[in-house]
């Protein structure tokens, strides 16, 4: 059945209304596929989308968009993050040192849309280019080797990795980290944390599989069943 | 413009903190009426800080939502005069914290108390190796009180805390698997240890192998069911991870909201106030005394609460900042030398260490505490001799499992890209192999390190800003440098382990950076002593120029210990607190000649 909207459409450059399959279980849209997107548009999404997955590239484990690091972006541009909280953004401004911090007028919302643009700008082609390309210029672009104008575009950088690693192991009420993809791959049990009778039990694996805030079971956790304790 | 001006109680207290709700309980428990001004909210460990919720690295630890709000409250930053200070525009090395239990509420629990030499800095070293050792450009002072005179107050704190550990020193007494170097104590730890996880064991091991003394850290994450002499009930920590930047849901971590706040809430000589910020305390006609303080209460009025005391217990950089903006005291100037109010300002040196351990040892590093690790403490303060090394001070060495949060907790080996497929590979391969060790340093005072008041940027209430200028001493420099080699040289013995890789933050030729996190432990400021021309206020936590303010915290470390500051701030206060109960209130005057 046709729907209005498919994030999942827009991410794969199709047209926004495209009729796709039923998704698979835990796939990285199944909750949020059907509500537009609340700060970015279409356009922004895709490159949002290229840049993540040259960040965080897809492996036995999901890429940044495939675990919903788009979704995690979109929500927290429009949410207070986004917005400013918890930046002071009283004037006067002024270029300062790196150990000085983040002295831009922007709240991220403005530098993650601006930063797009210009990226766009300076890179038109990024989007054709193969992976090793796209390797290529993200190295440029996190070396602070590409000119942005009047914005510093190693602070985009900055901004657009900080983000996408939070989206790839934030917990999933975030929007990002589907189906526990971040955790499941390094073994992090989740926000259910107990462990009083585990601590002392050297080199065992913990056997239960992630759980998020939301109590969404994960999967197996890509764990081996525990094994009695042994000194290595 | 005062709108409003209240009855006069005995004691205001600014902040409710660790040091001003303990300063209400123990005021109130004297027969004194006691109010304090808190600027942020009412929280509480069962409503605010339960799991599953409160274990959201996201919000709590990167979106600081217990911290500070910067919009409202902070400072500018410059590494040296010759530079434009700017504002800290988000919060990145240093987490202060506002609401119910102030930082309290998130600190790790490392509870520690100060090396005897430590507090008499300058005799001390100066009787060791000889009058000219000390560097000149250091302004190293004494701090007025001896161990032996703190140690009942803090024994008192670790047992407010519940405190966890193994006594290395008891009356005197060395005792096997403790601190060898800490001063004697008159009791145990009130609970045993903390259980300890394969990382801290191994470094353990390790370190006893290379001949030096690792003991468990002393934590006040509690290890057994225990209930305080304030009769507070805390029960056993978890291990849940959620330790440093989140409060605790369990009552396992001793804060001051279930320590302190529900014993003396009910009480009829305790009121706090939320969200009421003080501008500034007010000074009698002949200056001699304070009056009270105007703060801004919740309905944004600005009002006048009159006071016979005012305590100061503010976070260490606000109290000086308070100071600042009231006029109590003189203000340093670095060109002169001159003033005390700001002088003397220092942080911690902190370095790291990482060790890549083998793929049959699993750590499972989410299963940690904020006091949970190994400690070597072989090359803290003067605990080794400095004579042929050019520097001062020192700093523990800890192998610390205190989270395995997966935004913050990501160790790759050096020459890991940063981003892309190896980086991906990297981290997936070393989150479960992999001990964390931090070098825990001392921090000098110098007389180009200080605080005053930024000519351009303002606060929401149009005070001036709180200036900060700060970059590390060459004396901490090497002294960290030094540290760290010790500690590699210990990763590098463990059983199993692939690769060891450090960072000095304080390396020569890099600046202190207030952008990634190091510590919440701002010291001095406001430091105290024996004489009013190098400290703000006397032995006794009181001013010398306003004999009925007293002053509590960190600022008044006159430079910084290679220890966590909460242990000594609070023996400091229950000091304090000793000579005001006892002395002062029957008899309020100076309680030491100018």
């Amino acid at each position: 059945m046709a729907k209005a909207f498919s994030r999942r459409a827009v991410l794969l450059g199709l047209s926004a209304t495209a009729t796709l399959g039923a998704a698979p279980v835990r796939h990285a849209f199944a909750a949020l596929d059907d509500k537009p997107f609340y700060f970015l548009t279409p356009e922004e999404a895709r490159s949002l989308a290229l840049l993540c997955d040259t960040l965080i590239p897809k492996d036995e484990h999901p890429s940044a968009s495939e675990a919903g690091v788009v979704d995690f972006i979109d929500i927290q541009m429009a949410g207070p993050y986004g917005k400013g909280e918890g930046l002071y953004l009283e004037p006067p401004f002024f270029e300062g040192s790196p150990e000085q911090g983040y002295q831009l007028p922007l709240v991220p919302a403005d530098l993650i849309r601006t930063g797009l643009a210009a990226f766009q700008r300076a890179e038109p082609t990024f989007a054709q280019a193969d992976a090793a390309g796209r390797e290529a210029i993200m190295t440029r672009l996190s070396e602070g080797e590409m000119d942005f104008g009047d914005l510093p575009a190693l602070a985009f950088f900055d901004e657009l990795w900080k983000l996408t690693n939070q989206g790839y192991f934030a917990d999933p009420i975030h929007g990002g980290n589907k189906g526990y993809a971040g955790w499941e791959m390094v073994g992090f049990p989740g926000a259910h944390a107990y462990y009083l009778s585990f601590v002392d039990k050297h080199n065992v694996r913990y056997p239960q599989p992630p759980m998020g805030i939301n109590h969404e079971p994960g999967g197996d956790g890509n764990l081996p069943a525990p094994k009695e304790a042994e000194e290595p | 413009m005062v709108d409003k001006t209240l009855p006069k109680t005995d004691v205001v207290i600014i902040g409710g903190g660790w040091t001003g709700l303990t300063t209400a309980y123990e005021l109130a428990h004297e027969g004194r009426k006691c109010v304090i001004l808190e600027r942020g909210d009412h929280r509480h460990d069962a409503t605010s800080f339960a799991g599953p919720e409160e274990h959201d690295e996201l919000k709590y630890a990167l979106r600081y939502t217990h911290m500070m709000n910067v919009k409202q409250n902070t400072l500018t930053f410059r590494n040296d005069r010759s530079q434009r200070a700017l504002p800290m525009r988000r919060l990145g090395s240093f987490l202060p914290g506002e609401g119910l239990g102030g930082a309290g509420i998130h600190w790790n629990g490392q509870i520690w108390r100060p090396l005897p030499s430590d507090l008499e800095m300058r005799t001390h070293y100066e009787n060791r190796y000889g009058a000219d050792f000390i560097p000149d450009d250091l302004t190293v002072q004494d701090w007025g009180v001896t161990y032996d005179e703190l140690e009942q107050h803090l024994d008192f704190f670790e047992k407010i805390c519940g405190a966890a550990g193994r006594a290395g020193n008891l009356r005197g007494e060395a005792q096997k698997g403790g601190n060898p170097f800490e001063g004697p104590r008159q009791s145990d730890y009130p609970n045993p240890p903390m259980k300890q996880p394969v990382s801290a064991t191994l470094m353990g091991q390790a370190a006893e192998r290379l001949g030096l003394n690792p003991f468990p850290m002393p934590s006040a994450n509690v290890t057994a069911a225990y209930e305080n002499p304030y009769g507070a009930q805390l029960h056993p920590c978890t291990y849940c991870g959620f330790c440093e930047r989140f409060g605790c849901g369990y009552f396992a971590k001793a804060d001051p909201i279930i320590c302190v706040y529900d014993r003396i809430k009910e009480h009829e000589n305790f009121e706090i106030r939320f969200r009421s910020t003080v501008l500034r305390v007010e000074k009698s006609e002949d200056g001699k005394t304070a009056t009270g303080v105007t703060y801004i209460d919740a309905d944004g009025r600005e009002v006048f609460q009159p006071a016979d005391i005012v305590c100061m217990n503010a976070y260490a950089l606000w109290n000086v900042h308070l100071m600042l903006v009231s006029g109590l005291g003189t203000p340093y100037d670095p060109e002169t030398g001159k003033g005390t109010v700001g002088r003397n300002y220092s942080y911690q040196t902190i370095a790291a260490v990482d060790a890549f351990l083998e793929d049959q040892v699993v750590t499972n590093p989410f299963m940690g505490a904020g006091a949970l690790g190994t400690i070597v403490d072989d090359f803290n303060g003067d605990n080794f001799d400095h004579s042929e090394l050019g520097f001062v001070g020192g700093g523990y060495i800890a192998c610390k499992q205190y989270h395995g949060r997966p935004i913050s907790y990501q160790p790759v080996p050096e020459g890991t890209p940063k981003w892309g497929g190896e980086w991906k590979r990297a981290v997936r391969e070393n989150y479960l192999h992999h001990a964390d060790f931090v070098v825990h340093g001392s921090s000098m005072s110098t007389p180009e390190n200080f605080l005053d008041l930024d000519p351009t940027w303002t606060d929401q209430f149009g005070r001036p800003l709180l200036r900060m200028t700060f970059n590390f001493p060459d004396n901490d420099r090497k002294m960290a440098d030094f540290v760290m080699k010790k500690a590699v040289e210990i990763a590098e013995n463990m059983d199993h382990v692939k690769s060891v890789s450090s960072v000095n933050l304080a390396a020569e030729g890099s600046n202190y950076s207030i952008v990634p996190y190091q510590t919440t432990h701002n010291v001095g400021g406001a430091v105290m002593g024996t004489d009013p021309n190098t400290s703000v206020v006397n032995r006794y936590g009181q001013m010398w120029d306003h004999h009925n303010v007293f002053v509590f915290g960190a600022c008044l470390f006159p430079q910084n210990l290679g220890y966590n500051p909460t242990g000594p701030l609070m023996g400091l206060a229950y000091w304090t607190l000793d000579h005001l109960k006892n002395d002062y209130l029957a008899n309020p005057r100076p309680l030491m000649d100018a």
